[in-house]
């Protein structure tokens, strides 16, 4: 199974549907698929004990896929996913349909992300603990994927967190915006200069092609 | 980027591949993408970096995730105990960490509390133990024993001390009943003790102070009781200051010097003034002083007279002649010194030494006499002024005196403190 593609794959020709559309996964029942997720959210918090189960079938995959990319241990990416699911049950009560579904899940996702990463950081800087670094290329992961995550970490940290949820978490630059505290232009201006950067990574893997390329394609411009 | 060979901005093309633009935007970006090469050459750059990142899937979750979670939303289904915002448990790290603190908090006020009435326990220990030691020894070592008792005179302090002094009073009491009037012995302090010269000691020469605070009603009308109590008794006034200040009460100070025998009667009138708010009492012995001087100016007298005799009777060389009367100047000049201490010592003895203290009770008048409303905004705003520029002499200060400490401290604990930080946002960055 896979978890959600990138925005490009999914919409990819001249008659592009809004990007906040309902993104479609395989394991989706065709008949659940056509409650929206805020309705699902709202029946569970009426204690439809199914209707989380079709959320979560619809979005275990994703989240676990925002926080597979996000983190290097396979192991704690799940267990992330398993404390984000938890902390969307706790806060059913408080959902309130002003946003979307997918959006609050992230929100909830990213604030678990950032208290990973710093409780990691502060174990790593102050009690000596080995970060767990990404796995190199074997058989169960190609090498154009190792390439590909090590070009997109090789960005700047703020640059790749847009880049990541916009292309595989498809969020909205207004969602982006409001996930990570940013005015609307940061976030476009970004996201640019990540696609430029990532693209030149992947044509010219050296630290300094990405930017000699950068300038020299906005100097063509 | 040229504008004008491009209307259409790069990051717009990315917006519209994203589909973020209005409808109206996004046509003119789609036009110019079929007229443009340079830019539908973006358009496809970015698709392809795009298609790209599709290379990086993530293998499928593993199933025990499913199982647990499931687990977890049944029972919250169930009972909807864990929607409940408030029944919620929070077992998160600020959690546990806020009652950590909470609790370290309030041992440490526990063990100040405890530490406060332990060392106020031993100081009070401490007193009583003074206080028999003074009753079993003389009584000039009972005055200064209870004299270091209590240097500062808090309302409670005072008054034990005045009791014990009241007591070290009884027992020197006993010791003065046959005291001689050739020494012209003190007198006890009043306060309801018994008669002293009574219980003086033979021989004993003490010398009392005492000190009286008295809180009285009509200031004026004390005052000239003052005066009439000090002709009454043969008393004088040694200093007196009193003080009159807009709004406030009137005080005074004196320090009076009353007639030993006269003392107890005297003292029961300065009471009589108004509201005593504090009183204690002394008493020095200066008997063994007093005997000393005797003794050296009965020494040096007969030394002169020997030296006089001497002078009358041989005869000699000039010389020594005017050695010898040398000699008798010097001694005269020793006598006439230790005379004259034995008179202050006597004097001590003969006059208690009274420090009285006069306040009145204030009564606010119902429309005080004060400054204009000029006035008082020119005197507020100066003292505000003054006010300013003290703080920020303080401040200056404050930072002369201790900048270079902290200077110190900062680089001791900064530097580290920095790097730590830096290497904790470098890590974070990396995760």
């Amino acid at each position: 199974m896979e978890d959600a593609f990138p925005a490009f794959v999914l919409h990819s020709e001249a008659i592009r549907p809004l990007m906040n559309e309902m993104p479609r996964y395989p394991e989706a029942d065709s008949s659940e698929a056509a409650e929206s997720d805020e309705e699902l959210m709202a029946a569970f918090s009426h204690g439809a004990a199914e209707a989380f189960s079709t959320l979560f079938l619809r979005y275990k995959q994703p989240l676990f896929g925002f926080f597979r990319r996000r983190v290097a241990d396979p192991a704690q990416a799940e267990e992330l996913t398993q404390e984000t699911f938890i902390a969307v049950l706790r806060a059913a009560a408080r959902y309130q349909q002003t946003a979307l579904f997918r959006t609050w899940l992230y929100a909830i996702g990213f604030k678990i992300l950032r208290a990973h990463r710093r409780k990691a950081a502060f174990r790593a800087t102050f009690l000596g603990e080995k970060p767990a670094g990404f796995e190199p290329a074997t058989q169960s992961t190609l090498e154009a994927q190792v390439l590909m995550r090590n070009a997109v970490w090789k960005l700047d940290p703020l640059d790749r967190e847009v880049l990541l949820l916009r292309e595989f978490e498809q969020l909205s630059y207004a969602e982006i915006a409001e996930l990570l505290s940013l005015p609307l232009n940061t976030v476009r201006s970004r996201l640019f200069r990540a696609r430029l950067a990532l693209h030149s990574l992947l044509a010219a893997p050296t630290p300094h092609s990405s930017a000699h390329e950068s300038a020299q394609f906005k100097e063509r411009l | 980027m040229n504008t004008a060979a491009h209307p259409v901005a790069p990051e717009e093309v990315m917006a519209f591949l994203d589909g973020e633009l209005m409808s109206a935007e996004a046509q003119a970006v789609s036009i110019h993408l079929d007229q443009c090469a340079e830019c539908a050459g973006l358009a496809a750059q970015f698709r392809s970096t795009s298609h790209s990142l599709s290379d990086w899937t993530v293998p499928p979750v593993s199933s025990s995730l499913f199982e647990s979670v499931e687990e977890l939303s049944a029972k919250a289904a169930a009972s909807l105990e864990l929607a409940k915002p408030g029944r919620t448990v929070q077992l998160s790290f600020w959690n546990w960490r806020m009652w950590a603190v909470g609790a370290g908090g309030m041992a440490t006020a526990l063990l100040i509390l405890v530490a406060h009435f332990v060392t106020r326990s031993n100081v009070l220990n401490h007193r009583e133990s003074v206080l028999s030691m003074a009753q079993m020894s003389a009584p000039r070592e009972r005055d200064q024993l209870m004299n270091s008792l209590s240097p500062a005179p808090s309302s409670s302090t005072v008054e034990e001390k005045n009791q014990m002094a009241m007591s070290a009073g009884a027992l020197i009491s006993p010791a003065r009943a046959q005291a001689g009037k050739s020494f012209g012995v003190a007198h006890a302090g009043g306060g309801g003790g018994a008669p002293a010269e009574a219980l003086a000691a033979p021989g004993s020469m003490i010398a009392r102070t005492v000190s009286l605070s008295i809180a009285v009603k009509d200031f004026a009308a004390a005052r000239a009781s003052l005066d009439s109590i000090l002709l009454r008794h043969r008393g004088y006034a040694a200093q007196l200051s009193a003080t009159t200040q807009e709004n406030a009460p009137r005080t005074l100070q004196a320090s009076l010097r009353i007639p030993a025998p006269e003392l107890a009667a005297a003292l029961a009138e300065l009471k009589a003034l108004g509201r005593v708010e504090s009183e204690t009492q002394s008493g020095d012995e200066v008997t063994q002083q007093h005997t000393d001087l005797a003794a050296r100016i009965q020494n040096s007298r007969e030394t002169e007279e020997r030296m006089r005799a001497i002078l009358e009777q041989r005869t000699g060389k000039i010389e020594d002649v005017l050695q010898v009367e040398e000699e008798i100047a010097r001694v005269r000049g020793e006598i006439e010194s230790m005379e004259a201490e034995q008179q202050a010592l006597e004097h001590r003895v003969d006059f208690a030494t009274v420090d009285l203290q006069l306040a009145e009770e204030y009564k606010a008048a119902l429309n005080p006499p004060s400054a204009s409303v000029s006035n008082r905004i020119h005197n507020a705003f100066v003292a505000g002024l003054r006010s300013a520029a003290e703080t920020l002499l303080g401040l200056v200060l404050f930072v002369e005196e201790s900048g270079p400490v902290l200077l110190i401290w900062l680089a001791i604990l900064g530097v580290p403190v920095f790097f730590s930080w830096r290497r904790y946002r470098r890590m974070k960055g990396r995760l």
